[in-house]
């Protein structure tokens, strides 16, 4: 689980920025990446889609680095099975 | 011809704090919010529930004989504004008059709704084809035209669109056409209507809507709450007011307006404080006559303490002299109609000698330091008003107000 939520984060990232995936690891900030509010908003809307899951807004303003993307998004799927009412691609895609 | 000193004669406002300008200044005064569960779209799928909506409103008693199903939401609420204000300047007019008179209106999304209920027609109920009156219920110009038609009012008539910043960049310009004489008399506002599905969608995929209430500048503040409505106002000459002996609210002395050329969402400064600037040096007012200030205050983490520090480099060590409140706290945020609103509230002002509190404040934010008459209404005459908009995209307006000559 862990493997698949960290590659679609970084995938996810990659696509968001037009960068390749390699130069992206877990401990990168998001601000190196020259990430700024509205790439955050694009990352976690594909995220939910990815995942069928809601992010609460609460919850965006403490990402600093992608590995706290990938433990937050790892939470909310823990917390609660994915609804298949949210977003409608697979986390395969 | 030499600029003209402009009165503002007339007022009207439909919005969630009431129906009229009475219930309005009602609500403003006592600071009274009217947000609440969203009942006019289903929100069982978003992450927010709670919006400012104008309850009610009979659409079919403003607008008889079916008429109320070609104009949408948006354009009612800014006829309905309009007719009060006309009503209450007392002014009569004439044909020469109707010739010289402009409309200005703004709005950030017109008539969006009606297009989306389209859509739902084409692409939900699979009908293949959608209301025949789809194209002119939507277009963001329809507020300005049904007064023109309303009215008889026949000059200059547009809208502008600058999402949040719409309606203060729409009573700018009012303003000038007025003062440099393009105009004899100004109808200026602006009115927005956007709880529809679509549209509460991309506004919670923006994260920036609270998930309870509004707090403008208060430390726990967790965003912006939506609101619809529409407010207008009436605009002539000082020398024509006085002449006719017409009721004088307050004068319109001054409007700055600047981009950021920063960022598409995040606020910044230098925009907002030279367009504060702007507003003082054409109104011809020294920052210390400004009493009051309607701020923009979304009650976003992100707009609060820029805004903040903007009015503090604008007016120094006198900003701790002004009261700052953002009455978003209590009608929401109507986008495109909310520099309206805001006008009616901050010329009510200064016509009242009352200032409307910021409502739903709790504990303050070391990031925002100034005075925002937390809570409690402030029994204050003031010299003179500035009411801020900021919009997404960057593009900042600012009008200037005076207390009507006593």
């Amino acid at each position: 689980m862990s493997d698949v939520v960290a590659e679609k984060v970084i995938s996810t990232l990659a696509s968001v920025k037009r960068i390749p995936a390699d130069t992206i690891k877990l401990d990168t900030n998001l601000q190196d990446l020259g990430i700024d509010s509205l790439d955050v908003f694009t990352l976690l809307f594909e995220l939910e889609n990815a995942f069928k899951i809601s992010i609460p807004d609460d919850d965006v303003r403490s990402l600093r680095t992608v590995n706290d993307v990938v433990e937050g998004i790892k939470k909310i799927i823990a917390a609660a099975p994915p609804d298949a009412s949210l977003g409608s691609a697979t986390p395969a895609d | 011809m030499a600029p003209r000193r402009v009165a503002i004669t007339g007022l009207g406002i439909i919005s969630p704090l009431g129906l009229n300008l009475e219930e309005n200044w009602k609500s403003l005064s006592e600071g009274r919010a009217a947000i609440g569960p969203i009942q006019g779209a289903d929100c069982s799928t978003l992450r927010f529930k709670n919006g400012a909506e104008v309850t009610g409103y009979d659409p079919v008693a403003h607008f008889p004989g079916g008429k109320d199903a070609y104009i949408d939401r948006f354009a009612q609420f800014s006829v309905v504004a309009a007719r009060e204000a006309l009503r209450n300047s007392g002014l009569q007019l004439t044909p020469e008059l109707r010739e010289r008179s402009a409309i200005v209106c703004g709005s950030a999304v017109g008539g969006q709704a009606a297009i989306e209920a389209g859509f739902q027609d084409l692409w939900v109920e699979g009908r293949g084809r959608v209301h025949p009156l789809t194209i002119p219920k939507t277009m963001s110009n329809a507020g300005a035209s049904h007064i023109a038609m309303d009215m008889g009012m026949s000059g200059p008539t547009y809208t502008v669109s600058t999402a949040c910043s719409s309606a203060n960049h729409a009573i700018g310009q009012a303003f000038r056409l007025v003062r440099d004489g393009e105009a004899d008399v100004a109808m200026t506002g602006g009115s927005e209507a956007m709880f529809s599905i679509g549209m509460l969608k991309a506004w919670e995929a923006m994260r920036v809507i609270a998930p309870d209430t509004c707090r403008p500048f208060s430390k726990d503040r967790r965003g912006m709450i939506l609101g619809e409505g529409g407010a207008m106002m009436v605009l002539e000459p000082m020398d024509a007011a006085k002449a006719r002996g017409a009721k004088i609210f307050a004068e319109i002395c001054g409007f700055g307006m600047t981009a950021d050329a920063h960022h598409l969402t995040q606020p910044a400064v230098h925009g907002p404080a030279r367009a504060m600037r702007g507003a003082l040096r054409e109104a011809g007012l020294e920052p210390e006559a400004i009493g009051y200030i309607n701020a923009h205050g979304t009650g976003t983490p992100g707009n609060d303490p820029v805004e903040s520090r903007a009015i503090r480099e604008v007016f120094g060590a006198h900003a701790d002299k002004i009261g700052v409140s953002s009455t978003k706290s209590m009608h929401g945020h109507a986008l495109g109609a909310a520099g309206a609103l805001e006008a009616i509230a901050t010329i009510l002002a200064l016509y009242h000698g009352i200032l409307p509190p910021t409502a739903n404040f709790n504990e303050p934010d070391p990031e925002c330091d100034l005075d925002y008459i937390p809570n409690q209404p402030r029994a204050l005459r003031v010299e003179a008003a500035l009411s801020n908009s900021f919009a997404f995209g960057g593009l900042n307006a600012v009008v200037a107000f005076r207390a009507a000559p006593r």
